[in-house]
C-alpha cells in the first residue's frame, strides 16, 4: 500500500503564560490511498491539534516540529499561500457540529460553489451543477431544491451530508474527519458513518477518522492511532489493537464500551474513573 | 409579509396617538400656563383670560384633544368671522409665540436635522467600522489598544464641550473655518459645507467610537466562529474568507442599531444643534420646551415618535433580508 500521508515525529506547542506547553507530543502515523486511519482517544488528547496541524489550522502561535507529507511533499513549514491551494482541493474536513461550522448566512449551494471555484474555477452557473450533482451524491433528496436552502433549514444528520459533500466536491486525496457523528442522533450516526465509509470506498479517498469513540473505529478503521495526553499510546493495524492491544490504556479503553450483556450491578471493567485526567494538562 | 406590514403600520399609528395623548396630559399638568408667558410683565388677570380664550385654553381638555387630532387629518378653523383661519390638514396649529404655523416650521426645520443627521451618520459609519475592522483584524497589537483607548475616551466627551473645544480652535484659534451659517447648498456649496462640517464631526464622535467599539467586538467573535475554521479549511483566499464569511455576520446586527440611531438624530439633534445656532428640528424643540410653546412641542415630540417607529419598522424588515435565520410568520 503506498502511503498518502505520513506523519513522523508530530510535535505541536502552544505559547502559555506558564511557558510552552506540548499539546501534541511525537505523534508519528501513516494513511495510504484508498485507507482508513482512525484517531482515538479521550477529550484533549490532542487529536483535533493532530488534525489541524495537517491542515495548516493550527490557531496563531502554535508551532510545529516534525514531518507531515502529503504524496511525498512536506507541509510543516510551508507558506499559507501554498497550504491554501492543497486545503479544499488534495485535503479536506469535516467537522464535528454541522450547524455552526457552515455559515448561517448563505445558501449551502454558494458555500459548495465557492470552494468548487477557489479551486476549479469556471462560472457560478458551472459550479451550482456541481454543487447539487454533490448534494444528490450524499443522498439528500431533491437536490436541485436543496441547493437554495440555508444551513437552518436542514437537519443534523442532512447538515452533516451537505458537509460531507461540500468536503469531496474537488475530489480531495485525503479527507479528514473530526467526530463528524458526535453531534448526531444514534440512528443518525450510523447513517452518516455508512455514508462516509461507503463515499471512501468509492472514490478512493484515504481517511483520517478521528472518534473517541472506539466502537465506530472497529467497523470502519484498517489502522489504529490511540492517544492520549498529546502523545501516542498505540499504533497499528485495527485487528491487532482490538484483539490484542499492547498498552494499558488501551485495553482500558476498549473495556470501557458499555456491552448490551453488561449488568449494570457491575462496576465498569478496568474502571476509568478518575484515572485519565487526574493531573490537569493546560 | 403585507399583513405583517400592515399590522405593524396600525400599531405605529396606535403608538403615535398615545404619544399625543400622553404629551397632551404633561402640558396640562404641567406649569406654566403658557397665557401668562405670552401676556409678560404687564399683566391682569382679564388679559390673561383673553389670550386662554384665543388659543383655546379655556375649552375642555378633550375638545382640545380631539381638535388637535382632528387638523392633522380633516384641517381645522381657528377664531371666527371676519378673523376666521383655516389651516389645512395635516394642521398642526400655530405657535403660541410666533403665530407661525407649525407645519411651515417643520418643513422649513426638517432638511436642516437630515443634513445634519446624513453628514453625520456617512462620517461615523466610515470611521466608525474602518476603526473597528483594523482593531480586530489587529487585536491586541499597539493600534488596537490606541484606537480603543481613544474610543473610550470620545464615547465619553459630551457633544457640548466637543463643539467648543472645536469652534474655539478650528474657528478662533487656527482660523481654518469661518463662524457657521446658515447658507443654502445651492448659494454656496463651499460656506455650505464649511458650516456643517463642525456640527458633523461633533455629532458623528460620539457614534463613530461606539460603532469602533461594537464592530471590533462583533468581528472578532465571528473570526473565532466554527464556520470561519471551515472557510479557512475550504482553501479561500484571505480576502474573500474576511470579506465574505466574516463581515456580513458582524456587521448584521449593526446595520440594525444604524436604523435606530439613525431615525432618531431626524427626530433631532438637540444640543448639538443649539449649540451651532442651526434652526433644525432639535433647536426647534429645545426652544419650544424652553417657552412652553404647545403646539410646537407636540409637532416635535410627534416627529421624533414617528422617526423611531417607523425607524423601529423599518430596521425590522431589512434584518429579514440580511439574516436569512430571521423570517416573518404572521400568526
Amino acid at each position: 500500500m503506498s502511503e498518502l500521508l505520513v506523519v513522523q515525529d508530530l510535535t505541536v506547542t502552544f505559547p502559555t503564560t506558564r511557558g510552552p506547553v506540548d499539546v501534541v507530543r511525537g505523534v508519528s502515523f501513516a494513511v495510504g490511498r484508498d485507507e482508513t486511519v482512525g484517531i482515538v482517544g479521550e477529550s484533549g488528547s490532542g487529536k483535533s491539534m493532530t488534525s489541524l496541524a495537517i491542515m495548516g489550522l493550527l490557531p496563531k502561535g502554535a508551532t510545529t516540529r516534525g514531518s507531515i507529507r502529503l504524496n511525498g511533499t512536506e507541509l510543516l513549514g510551508r507558506p499559507d499561500r501554498e497550504l491554501r491551494r492543497l486545503r479544499g482541493d488534495q485535503m479536506s474536513m469535516i467537522f464535528q457540529d454541522p450547524l455552526s461550522s457552515l455559515n448561517p448566512y448563505y445558501t449551502v449551494g454558494l458555500q459548495i460553489e465557492e470552494m468548487y471555484r477557489a479551486h476549479r474555477g469556471g462560472t457560478r452557473k458551472a459550479a451550482r451543477e456541481v454543487a447539487i450533482r454533490a448534494l444528490g451524491h450524499v443522498g439528500l433528496p431533491e437536490p436541485e431544491r436543496r441547493v437554495d436552502y440555508y444551513p437552518h433549514q436542514f437537519s443534523g444528520g442532512q447538515r452533516q451530508r451537505v458537509m460531507i459533500a461540500m468536503a469531496l466536491v474537488c475530489e480531495p486525496a485525503l479527507l479528514i474527519a473530526d467526530e463528524p457523528t458526535t453531534a448526531l442522533d444514534v440512528t443518525v450516526q450510523a447513517q452518516i458513518l455508512r455514508l462516509l465509509a461507503g463515499l471512501q470506498r468509492e472514490s478512493g479517498t484515504g481517511l483520517v477518522f478521528i472518534t473517541h469513540d472506539l466502537a465506530v473505529i472497529s467497523s470502519i478503521a484498517t489502522r489504529v492511532l490511540v492517544m492520549r495526553r498529546g502523545e501516542q499510546v498505540e499504533y497499528g493495524t485495527a485487528e491487532q489493537i482490538f484483539a490484542e492491544p499492547e498498552h494499558e490504556y488501551t485495553r482500558m479503553l476498549l473495556e470501557s464500551i458499555p456491552r448490551i450483556d453488561d449488568s449494570l450491578d457491575d462496576p465498569p471493567h478496568g474502571s476509568l474513573i478518575g484515572s485519565p485526567d487526574d493531573e490537569v494538562i493546560l | 409579509m403585507t399583513r405583517y406590514v400592515i399590522g405593524r403600520l396600525a400599531g405605529v399609528v396606535v403608538i403615535l396617538f398615545l404619544v399625543c395623548l400622553f404629551t397632551f396630559v404633561l402640558f396640562f399638568t404641567l406649569q406654566p400656563d403658557p397665557a401668562v408667558m405670552i401676556c409678560g410683565k404687564t399683566c391682569t388677570p382679564e388679559r390673561i383670560d383673553q389670550i386662554r380664550d384665543v388659543l383655546g385654553l379655556n375649552q375642555p381638555f378633550l375638545t382640545q384633544f380631539f381638535g388637535f387630532l382632528g387638523g392633522i387629518f380633516a384641517g381645522r378653523d381657528y377664531g371666527e368671522g371676519a378673523n376666521l383661519v383655516h389651516c389645512a390638514a395635516p394642521c398642526l396649529g400655530y405657535s403660541f409665540q410666533t403665530n407661525q404655523s407649525v407645519m411651515d416650521m417643520v418643513v422649513e426645520r426638517l432638511p436642516v436635522s437630515a443634513t445634519v443627521a446624513i453628514g453625520a451618520a456617512v462620517l461615523w459609519l466610515i470611521v466608525g467600522i474602518a476603526a473597528g475592522l483594523l482593531s480586530a483584524v489587529k487585536e491586541g497589537t499597539w493600534w488596537d489598544r490606541t484606537a480603543m483607548g481613544l474610543a473610550l475616551g470620545g464615547s465619553s466627551i459630551p457633544n457640548y464641550v466637543l463643539a467648543l473645544a472645536l469652534q474655539y480652535v478650528l474657528v478662533v484659534q487656527l482660523q481654518v473655518l469661518p463662524f457657521p451659517q446658515a447658507v443654502a447648498f445651492s448659494d454656496d456649496p463651499v460656506v455650505w459645507f464649511q458650516s456643517y462640517l463642525m456640527p458633523w464631526i461633533v455629532l458623528a464622535t460620539g457614534y463613530a467610537c461606539l460603532y469602533a467599539r461594537l464592530t471590533r467586538a462583533n468581528v472578532i467573535d465571528t473570526l473565532a466562529e466554527n464556520f470561519m475554521r471551515t472557510a479557512r479549511s475550504k482553501g479561500l483566499s484571505p480576502a474573500l474568507t474576511m470579506r465574505r464569511h466574516a463581515l456580513r455576520p458582524a456587521l448584521t446586527p449593526i446595520a440594525t442599531i444604524f436604523g435606530m440611531d439613525f431615525a432618531a438624530l431626524l427626530g433631532g439633534a438637540l444640543i448639538t444643534e443649539t449649540v451651532f445656532g442651526l434652526n433644525g428640528v432639535g433647536k426647534m424643540a429645545a426652544d419650544s420646551i424652553a417657552k412652553n410653546d404647545q403646539p410646537v412641542i407636540m409637532a416635535v415630540t410627534l416627529l421624533a415618535a414617528f422617526f423611531v417607529v417607523v425607524g423601529n419598522l423599518v430596521v425590522d424588515l431589512v434584518y429579514t433580508r440580511l439574516d436569512p435565520r430571521v423570517r416573518i410568520t404572521t400568526p
